[in-house]
């Protein structure tokens, strides 16, 4: 096996704000001489906030998938949506919406809990296998994770609309805090976890 | 010779002056490691003046609007935050205020004070600070997913009510290219390459 020439070994390091290249001098707390950004070698306490933020997001996963997001009111019906029964209803008038939602809303934040578990575990046990594979994953995560807010800007854009007074209302249930905290809370999972840490034992 | 650090595994890579292709890529996890950087300022400055036209409209016109027994209704981009507000959900309200109004507005108006000033090899006061803070309000600027998201608004409604969509959707869509190709010009490597050049 090669061994890889890396950043920590020649003693570098990279300015995640800026991406200059820095010679690590012996400071406590170093700053970036071309953007005056915080240098850290890995992000400080990565795995430990990544892993407390997604424990969160799992627990609010329940209520944002069985409380409803949503309440209508009209003159003939009273109605309580989750995200699921949103789903079904969609499912009349446009399949390939539905299904986008469908994903978007439910399949993608559960991937992204579980796919970042994976990530922080195996980082956290060095895991030498399939680096290349769970960087990719890494990278696909951070790029899917904003499109789980299509539905809370739906039902902001209903509340708005469906406001006809004594005919048709649409009010905002708790289900939708709940989801909408899901979503920023693994967004920010994904922004504290260092994915250097999937390759620090291989150097 | 000079080095660079691959942002996603820590490699360490030859720097070149002058990359042959567009982009060079990490050997070992293939992530961007340098970008050809040769974008002209004057493109940058164009697409952020582009940019707040575009932002303007999108919040001045109504972004869709419905007929429903002969009511009519309208909501703007503002609207949408301000529903969720006056219904008691404050934070929810800023999450969408915060992530289709407030960052664009930001990003469009920090480019464009960091950047008129350089084209003429000066600095903006607090130059740095405001550039640290434009590339982490790029990561919570969601105006690509909000035009889904009306879209989905739109298709939920059209079996109870008669939709129609307005002005604002359409200069919404070209305002979200402009955004991101405005983000590409404006890449950090980019930027700080321009500081560079504009030192004496």
């Amino acid at each position: 096996m090669t061994t890889h020439v890396t950043g920590r070994s020649l003693g570098l390091l990279h300015c995640l704000q800026c991406h200059a290249t820095v010679r690590a001098l012996n400071l406590r707390y170093p700053r970036c001489p071309r953007c005056h950004a915080h240098l850290f070698e890995r992000k400080p306490h990565s795995l430990g906030v990544t892993a407390a933020l997604l424990v969160c997001a799992a627990i609010l996963y329940v209520p944002a998938n069985l409380l409803p997001v949503m309440y209508t009111r009209s003159l003939l019906e009273d109605e309580r949506d989750t995200i699921m029964s949103g789903v079904l209803v969609l499912l009349n008038n446009s399949w390939p919406i539905a299904v986008l939602v469908f994903v978007a809303s439910i399949v993608v934040p559960l991937l992204k809990i579980i796919a970042l578990s994976v990530l922080v575990v195996s980082a956290w046990r060095r895991s030498p296998r399939q680096r290349a594979q769970r960087s990719q994953l890494f990278r696909m995560v951070e790029f899917i994770g904003r499109w789980s807010m299509l539905d809370v800007y739906a039902i902001s854009l209903l509340v708005a609309l469906v406001q006809i007074r004594t005919l048709a209302f649409v009010g905002v249930g708790w289900g939708a805090l709940c989801f909408a905290a899901v979503v920023v809370l693994t967004l920010f999972a994904a922004r504290t976890f260092d994915e250097r840490l999937l390759w620090d034992a291989a150097a | 010779m000079s080095v660079v650090v691959c942002p996603a595994c820590d490699l360490a890579h030859r720097a070149s002056r002058a990359p042959v292709t567009e982009r060079t890529r990490c050997v070992r996890c293939h992530a961007l490691v340098q970008r050809r950087e040769n974008r002209h300022i004057d493109a940058a400055i164009v697409l952020a003046a582009t940019a707040l036209v575009l932002f303007l409209l999108s919040n001045a016109y109504p972004l869709v609007e419905i007929n429903y027994n002969g009511t009519s209704r309208a909501a703007t981009l503002l609207d949408a935050a301000e529903g969720l507000y006056a219904q008691g959900h404050a934070a929810l309200a800023w999450l969408v205020f915060i992530t289709t109004v407030l960052g664009p507005l930001l990003q469009i108006a920090i480019n464009l004070y960091l950047l008129i000033p350089l084209r003429g090899k000066r600095q903006a006061p607090g130059q740095n600070a405001l550039f640290r803070l434009l590339t982490q309000i790029r990561r919570w600027t969601f105006v690509e997913v909000f035009m889904l998201g009306s879209i989905v608004a739109l298709v939920r409604l059209s079996g109870y009510a008669q939709v129609m969509t307005g002005v604002s959707l359409w200069s919404c869509a070209l305002l979200m290219l402009t955004l991101a190709a405005l983000t590409t010009h404006t890449s950090p490597a980019q930027f700080w390459r321009w500081v560079e050049r504009s030192r004496p």
